[in-house]
């Protein structure tokens, strides 16, 4: 005890030297004890202003996110900057996936309370603003940990939250089985994670990624056990991606949650996931005489077998939630395409696809909500001919799920096409031709994307039927979403600049 | 202001109008429709009459004898260590453009007099038709490949829908075949165009660059890129340049169509309304054969020179076995559309003869096919608007019945089959002359390809003939009986200003081809000369 107190000055400093970068997740504490007093001292009529306070909080982070890149610039850090002793690193990267999940998530705190099945809950829906709250801490953090056990703390943050998001409403027994199956898999994978962790840890005898004995101590280990534990750490990781074959909770748990809380399970810890897979990735791609698992050949079948049963499994779908969940699967094993690169490029068209096909899906998913609500459809058949009907709705649809597709004038295509030309130039350096398997993958599964995507404005505007049921209300605020995020996905269709500019 | 791009941009403000305008001006649409067709038409032949001709204006791999240039930087994207990415709205149009497109502003006019017949959901169907409308006069004018793929993909979903909504029985099935048929074709073009995006370099910044001029440059491709024309690039053991090739080839085969990946065509044009199948026939089987000119030649030239045969024996293919089963039909549409696929077939024979008189015959066939289609289906329309019956057996006599518009058909059937003093004539002859000259000149095709081509236009006149005495001569027999007879008037007013100008348009240029191929010989000669020099 006594040899550590002369250091103990120097991590204090330390720590309060790091504070300073951390102001947004420090905002997100404070907004989330808010959120949750203003929810027990108001009861019952605190949803409003719960709603409220969390938009606001929400804002005012990523007035701080924004901050913090002129923070980075003003101390001469460009390249990042360690905190709290290399537990955190804060760069460029971590900011742009911040303001990424910042913004989908105001988006998402406004759209929880416009589904009816959702906001009928008897509990209200304070409680689960809190929850978000918490979840977007967690978020943040995955975004910087680089840390095995900052790694591990963010994504069990970022679980726990999901787990009560998912079983929110809980008199209803779907919703509650889903709930259980997700926590059920999350507690197996994470515990397997653990293990991973741990067996690194044994190995090496250290948990930094960035300096300590991890890489060198590894490179000695037997390769077999390293290949095993890396193994345990990519399925903890892979639960949060639902890359195949850790996907099998995805169609279940998508159905089963309300339809806000899917779009937030397959838009924000996705993204968050990615932002630490490049961070865990980082050391071992660097690091010259890194031999003893080969990540990329790992990640390069595992981008095309869930590129394959992602598209094919989509197809086979009726439900439009479990079709968009298989179809977000897909779009997993896409981005994993663009993390084999690896290269500057090909972390920037990870970033913008992402940030385009999560707008998307949440806009898709706010109008599964839409027509659930004015006309209780959940299956594809049920939409039959309610595109003349709801038009606005519809050709919003439509515009969606052509961006989700990726064909132009949608960002979707455009994020396509940067991903394919970041993968092509790696190709073409080193002729790698599981880089080509790819792509090839990645362009067939295009294909197979629009026949299922396509079931959904078939029904809408081809086919016909007699029978209307009539509606009992109109949700202007989800057309207004959707018109919003249609006219945003064509914008950034045609101008990709823009979004580049903000990122 | 550029007027290519007034010319692109147009039908969209018309299609904001209409979707701004309420619905209770529906019965307005349709002239809002045709008044933008009208001024597109207008500018076009504006273009026409001020496009320059001579040996400084032959365009292709000339950048600087374009016309009506206009280049604007639009993605200028900063890729860290890959450069920058340049993409340019760059628009521009030489000889093998400038019929086509006005080819293309006709039909359009014609089309959105066919759309008369339309009778629901009107503002969606002029939506959507003027959103097609600035694609497919996109696709002929861009210079950019980025540029010219988004304009190509963004025919499709109003084809799915156009198809899909207002079709006949089987739609739903003729429109997602026809999408997943064009989209398969696509996706991997896409992967062949960023392929030479990323092979090429712009001399003049030294960035990559979509640029189709500047890809038919083999000084421009980057040493040890995979489309580089010294490099021999393999992929999988085969020439990469070949697969880029033959990818390119198909996702256009689609379109034109060629034989093997024709069998969405005739359900395509048989449920679609008669103004898509107009569009379809008149404009998009086009599309595929500049592709495969502008892009596919132009940008592989060698491989092109190489497998000409092979090209030859496609187009000899679909001659044959697309007027062998027109002469099984029984569905008049399905007839035309067969006649299609065997009428497409002398463009790709034309194209790869590799001669100027294949080429210019190649380009001649396709304008004066887009006007025959378009004739033809608006003749098949005009019966099934009065009886909902195309059944060619469930006619007869209609020349006693239908004097006026016999006389039509005939003007279509025969300028069709060939007959001289039209412009199918002029267009399927030179085909001919240049499958025939071939082997003397460059030793591509063998005679036989010509001969067989021939035996086309026999086919040709046969299953036209033969339609013609089945549903137009004899004694009055209509399935439907007199309910059919009443049905069954003469051309109105409306039908006649729209068949009139086709047809004196297939006899004007039957009688002064030079009205086309003045324009498009410079820049036929310089393509010629550019595949030589390699």
């Amino acid at each position: 005890m006594h040899d550590l107190i002369p250091f103990i000055p120097g991590s204090i400093s330390n720590v309060w030297g790091s504070i300073p970068y951390l102001m947004p997740e420090i905002y997100l504490t404070i907004l989330f004890i808010v959120v949750l007093v203003t929810d027990l001292i108001f009861g019952r009529n605190s949803e409003k202003l719960c709603r409220i306070i969390a938009c606001a909080g929400i804002l005012l982070v990523i007035h701080k996110d924004y901050q913090q890149i002129q923070l980075l610039f003003a101390s001469g850090q460009v390249n990042g900057s360690f905190l709290f002793s290399e537990m955190l690193l804060l760069n460029r990267i971590a900011i742009d996936f911040k303001f990424i999940i910042d913004a989908l998530a105001f988006v998402l705190v406004l759209y929880f309370e416009w589904d009816n099945r959702l906001s009928s809950d008897r509990k209200g829906l304070s409680d689960l603003y809190s929850i978000v709250i918490g979840s977007i801490l967690g978020l943040h953090l995955m975004t910087m940990a680089v840390n095995l056990l900052s790694i591990y703390l963010a994504i069990e943050m970022v679980s726990i939250a999901s787990y009560l998001m998912v079983a929110y409403r809980s008199d209803n027994a779907f919703s509650t089985e889903a709930g259980l199956k997700y926590v059920l898999f999350g507690a197996a994978s994470s515990a397997l994670m653990l293990y991973g962790i741990s067996l690194l840890y044994g190995l090496s005898g250290s948990l930094s990624l960035f300096s300590g004995n991890l890489l060198p101590g590894l490179i000695q280990a037997n390769p077999l056990a390293v290949s095993f534990a890396m193994v345990l750490v990519l399925i903890g990781m892979g639960f949060k991606l639902s890359f195949v074959p850790m996907h099998f909770w995805v169609p279940d748990v998508y159905e089963g949650a309300s339809t806000p809380v899917t779009a937030w399970l397959s838009t924000l810890p996705k993204i968050a996931a990615f932002a630490l897979l490049i961070n865990f990735l980082r050391p071992f791609i660097y690091y010259t005489q890194w031999n003893a698992f080969n990540f990329r050949l790992t990640l390069e079948v595992i981008g095309i077998i869930t590129m394959i049963t992602g598209n094919f499994a989509a197809v086979l779908q009726r439900n439009v939630k479990r079709m968009l969940a298989y179809s977000s699967i897909g779009h997993t094993g896409f981005a994993l395409m663009a993390i084999v690169t690896y290269s500057s490029t090909g972390i920037t068209a990870l970033t913008y696809y992402l940030a385009v096909y999560a707008l998307a899906n949440i806009g898709a998913l706010a109008l599964a909500t839409y027509f659930a609500n004015v006309t209780d459809a959940d299956d594809v058949d049920a939409y039959k001919g309610l595109g003349l009907k709801y038009p606005a709705a519809s050709v919003c649809f439509v515009i969606i799920l052509i961006s989700l597709t990726g064909l132009p004038v949608t960002a979707g295509f455009t994020g396509k096409v940067f991903v394919f030309s970041a993968v092509y130039g790696v190709y073409q350096q080193d002729h790698n031709l599981w880089l080509l398997f790819l792509m090839i993958t990645g362009a067939l599964t295009t294909v197979v994307s629009l026949f299922y995507y396509i079931k959904i404005p078939l029904n809408l505007f081809l086919k016909r039927t007699e029978i209307l049921k009539n509606t009992q209300e109109k949700s202007y605020n989800i057309i207004i979403l959707s018109v919003i995020i249609c006219f945003l996905l064509v914008f950034i269709g045609i101008w990709p600049d823009m979004l580049f500019k903000l990122l | 202001m550029n007027i290519l791009t007034l010319l692109i941009f147009t039908p969209i403000l018309f299609g904001l109008i209409i979707a701004i305008l309420p619905s209770s001006l529906r019965s307005s649409f349709k002239y809002i429709t045709l008044l933008a067709t009208l001024v597109q038409l207008g500018m076009s032949i504006w273009i026409y009459c001020n496009f320059k001709t001579g040996a400084a204006f032959g365009g292709i791999n000339q950048e600087s004898q374009f016309q009506f240039m206009q280049k604007l930087p639009w993605i200028n994207l900063n890729l860290g260590s890959m450069g920058k990415m340049q993409i340019d709205y760059f628009v521009g149009i030489d000889g093998l453009s400038i019929a086509l497109l006005v080819m293309t502003s006709f039909v359009l006019v014609i089309a959105a007099l066919a759309s008369w017949e339309i009778k629901s959901n009107l503002k969606g169907f002029f939506v959507l038709f003027l959103l097609l409308d600035m694609a497919v006069i996109g696709v002929f004018c861009s210079l950019d490949f980025f540029l010219f793929y988004i304009f190509y993909e963004l025919m499709l979903l109003p084809l799915y829908f156009l198809i899909g909504m207002w079709g006949g029985a089987r739609r739903e099935y003729a429109a997602i075949k026809f999408f997943l048929y064009t989209l398969f074709g696509s996706v991997f073009m896409l992967l062949v165009m960023i392929g030479l995006y990323l092979s090429v370099k712009d001399p003049a910044t030294g960035n990559h660059t979509f640029n189709m001029v500047q890809m038919m440059n083999p000084a421009n491709y980057q040493q040890g890129s995979v489309f580089a024309v010294l490099s021999h690039q393999t992929i999988f053991g085969i020439s990469a340049r070949a697969i880029g090739f033959v990818i390119l080839f198909i996702a256009f085969a689609i379109k034109v169509p060629v034989v093997p990946l024709h069998t969405w065509l005739p359900d395509a044009h048989v449920e679609a309304p008669t103004p898509v199948s107009i569009i379809l026939a008149g404009i998009l089987l086009k599309v595929g054969g500049y592709g495969i000119i502008r892009i596919c030649i132009g940008i592989f030239p060698e491989i092109a020179h190489a497998d000409a045969y092979w090209l030859g024996m496609l187009g000899v293919i679909s001659i044959l076995y697309g007027a062998l089963n027109a002469l099984a039909q029984h569905d008049l549409k399905r007839l035309i559309a067969y006649s299609s696929i065997s009428h497409m077939g002398f463009v790709l024979l034309g194209i790869a003869s590799l001669t100027t008189e294949g080429l210019s015959g190649a380009v001649m066939q396709m304008v004066s096919h887009g006007f025959l289609s378009t004739m033809l289906f608006f003749l098949a329309g005009v019966i099934y608007n009065r009886v909902h019956d195309r059944g060619i057996t469930h006619f007869r006599g209609l020349a006693t019945q239908m004097p006026k518009y016999t006389a039509f058909i005939m003007v279509a059937f025969f300028a069709s089959l060939g007959l001289p003093g039209f412009s199918a004539f002029i267009g399927e002859s030179f085909s001919l002359i240049g499958a025939f000259k071939s082997s003397s000149v460059n030793g591509l095709l063998p005679y036989w390809m010509a001969i067989c081509g021939s035996v086309g236009i026999l086919l040709g006149a046969a299953y036209f003939l033969w339609t013609l005495q089945r549903m137009f001569f004899g004694q009055v027999n209509l399935k439907g009986g007199s309910v059919w007879k009443t049905a069954l008037t003469d051309l109105n007013i409306r039908e006649k200003i729209t068949l009139l100008p086709l047809a004196l348009m297939v006899l004007v240029l039957g009688l002064m081809p030079s009205l086309v191929f003045d324009k498009i010989n410079d820049s036929i000669v310089t393509f010629i000369h550019f595949l030589q020099l390699k």
